[in-house]
């Protein structure tokens, strides 16, 4: 069933490609290939992929359930939050709030994982604004 | 002779102080990440690789720092094998199989020095087959033209998809999201802008790092989520920490061997350490293992894989910078990472950048020794690493991942791709889409294209160009023949096994009459 699904979102992104890269002309022409024929040859050979997958499946993948299910989707949302509040909220605080959940579905108890992300938080800080020159957001703890 | 002065060239910038410290702690990181079971040299790599670049090393620093980092780690990956028999990385897995038993006797620390020992002389031995045949094969590269380079491109997908995969549909649908994911941003050739959406992100691409960190890094914590939480594993007592001298002269002949298997495997696109380490095993379990003592903790049998993965993973340099089309996706990140830099590694290479290449070269001989007297006495310390608990690792492993995609343009557009890239590529990696050929794909995406473009503009569209030359012919039938062989040695198996069997029924049938 994976196999069937993940080929006809092959088919689906390939059509969207052929779609989106039917329109891309050169505004002046001067070589035999321009920048449609690339795109729309991959295409091709992904819509053949996804057919094969949708019509000659293999074994069925083994997805994660009912609890460990729940781990992967708190982690991966916990992620995608990190991501998002990484400028915002800058990197000591968001690095926190992320080694919380991250931590906490990998095992740890409360007190650690927050001592862990404080302690993760601010001395990656020291060692990469400080001493490494990277520049790093420190967000809402920026008082001046 | 020449190449004794490009090598003497090379120890000089190898030997810069810079040089020389930042291959000690690529060493050092490099066998911690190998250790640390789910984590392997791509993951060190590709959390290494935006550092260095936001550190504004400079190019040959930065590929020493990777270089060390990638060979660190495949010496790492037995340490975990042997000790906890859970394999660091992909490479290790066979050390494990006569490693650990032959901790669980008391000779941990035996088992891993002549490991450390035979890592380093298949490292050199590939190092010493790298400056002989690059600078050969380089110049010999040069004759290719765009025609040939496509034709190559296709070889090398090939081999990826036809070695690595069991299902080559997948392979090939990885490698086309790739190639796809490569083509979004404005078009060199006409200024038009592809797949970009009107997004000022993405105007110039894709950021390679987004793609590797998401794709490897992220999606490499949601699987390590998978496999049941475990606390500290009980590591047995190590014992004696060094070997002895005939324990040396009875490992010496299969460790040179396993070197030169690995260094060939290496060289070839697409087959990596894995493979390497599995036939050495096999090759050796063939040749000496007269008293059935492999699998049973047979020294021999520790040597000879750990030969053969080191050696396979110097010896991945050798297509990456003499053709430009990486031998293992450790290498294809790094060939990213030198195309950040604005460097483009192919035939050329040698002559406009012989500071980088021979830097590079003797920087592996010098950090194969670092690595080899790290090993033997820091043994203790890297044990103690396994000891590093999960929830502490994966905040740690997630923080320095995003650091290092922000360092790149300071965006949130960018961490959000990262791990939209992450939870896509668990669930590729969930449907068993191999996650080597789409980077290949992408990394080679622009070149496969260019060369593709170029081809067709000399003959006006005509695409016979494409097979024209015996080069272009000869890699066109080997694709091929990758791609079909296995398959087809498979079912020919098959039905001589079913064959025998039937026979064998047949003669059971006619016994019991």
């Amino acid at each position: 069933m994976s196999d069937r699904i993940l080929g006809c979102l092959a088919i689906a992104g390939a059509a969207a490609m052929a779609a989106a890269a039917w329109g891309y002309a050169a505004p002046v022409e001067y070589e035999p290939v321009g920048p449609r024929a690339f795109p729309l040859l991959l295409a091709l050979v992904m819509a053949s992929c996804g057919a094969w997958l949708a019509l000659r499946p293999a074994q069925h993948a083994d997805w994660p359930q009912g609890n460990r299910l729940g781990r992967i989707t708190i982690c991966a949302g916990a992620i995608v939050v990190y991501a998002l509040l990484f400028q915002l909220l800058g990197f000591i605080l968001a690095t926190v709030l992320m080694a919380l959940p991250a931590g906490r579905v990998f095992g740890g108890t409360w007190r650690q994982c927050i001592a862990g992300g404080i302690g993760l938080g601010i001395v990656l800080y020291l060692m990469f604004d400080k001493v490494l020159d990277v520049v790093l957001p420190l967000g809402i703890l920026h008082w001046n | 002779m020449e190449t004794l002065s490009h090598l003497a060239t090379g120890f000089g910038v190898a030997l810069q102080p810079v040089n020389l410290l930042v291959a000690a702690l690529g060493a050092f990181l490099g066998t911690v990440v190998g250790l640390l079971p789910g984590l392997g040299p791509i993951n060190g790599v590709a959390i290494l690789m935006p550092l260095a670049f936001a550190l504004k090393l400079p190019p040959e620093t930065a590929l020493i720092l990777l270089a060390a980092t990638y060979i660190g780690c495949e010496y790492g990956g037995r340490i975990s094998s042997i000790l906890l028999n859970v394999p660091g990385d992909a490479g290790a897995i066979m050390t494990a199989i006569d490693g650990y038993p032959m901790a669980r006797k008391g000779l941990g620390g035996v088992a891993l020095s002549i490991s450390a020992w035979s890592s380093f002389v298949g490292s050199i031995v590939a190092t010493i087959g790298i400056a002989i045949a690059a600078p050969i094969l380089a110049k010999w590269a040069l004759a290719f033209g765009p025609a040939e380079y496509f034709a190559l491109m296709i070889f090398s997908f090939a081999c990826i998809a036809g070695l690595i995969a069991d299902q080559p549909v997948k392979a090939v649908l990885a490698t086309v999201i790739g190639l796809a994911l490569s083509t979004v941003g404005v078009d060199a050739n006409s200024g038009v802008y592809r797949f970009t959406f009107d997004s000022v992100h993405l105007g110039d691409g894709i950021q390679f790092i987004v793609v590797v960190i998401g794709l490897f890094s992220v999606s490499e914590i949601l699987l390590m989520l998978e496999h049941a939480v475990h606390g500290p594993s009980a590591i047995p007592d190590t014992g004696r920490s060094m070997f002895n001298l005939k324990e040396m002269a009875q490992t010496w002949w299969g460790t040179v061997r396993a070197s030169l298997v690995g260094f060939v495997v290496g060289v070839l696109p697409g087959a990596g350490a894995t493979v390497a380490s599995a036939m050495s095993y096999s090759m050796e379990k063939r040749l000496t293992d007269k008293e059935g003592t492999f699998g049973t903790g047979d020294i021999r049998g520790v040597a000879a894989p750990e030969a053969a993965n080191n050696a396979s993973a110097n010896g991945s340099f050798v297509p990456m910078l003499t053709l430009g089309v990486p031998g293992s996706s450790t290498t294809a990140v790094m060939m990213g990472a030198l195309t950040l830099y604005n460097i483009t590694p192919g035939p050329a290479l040698f002559d406009q950048e012989p500071r980088l290449v021979w830097g590079l070269i003797a920087s592996m001989f010098v950090g194969n020794l670092i690595l080899l007297v790290m090993n033997i006495p820091l043994a203790g310390v890297f044990t103690r690493m396994l000891k590093v608990p999960n929830w502490a690792l994966v905040p740690g492993i997630l923080a320095v991942s995003a650091v290092g995609v922000y360092g790149v343009h300071a965006t949130t557009f960018d961490l959000v791709l990262m791990a939209v890239f992450g939870i896509a590529g668990y669930l590729l990696r969930k449907c068993d889409v191999p996650m080597a050929p789409l980077i290949l794909g992408f990394v080679l995406g622009g070149i496969v294209e260019q060369n593709l473009r170029r081809a067709l503009s000399i003959t006006n569209g005509e695409t016979g160009i494409l097979w024209e030359s015996p080069i272009s012919i000869g890699l066109w039938l080997a694709a091929a023949a990758i791609v079909a062989g296995p398959p087809v040695y498979r079912s020919v198996r098959r039905r001589h096994q079913s064959l025998s069997e039937s026979r064998e029924r047949q003669d059971a049938l006619l016994q019991g009459e």
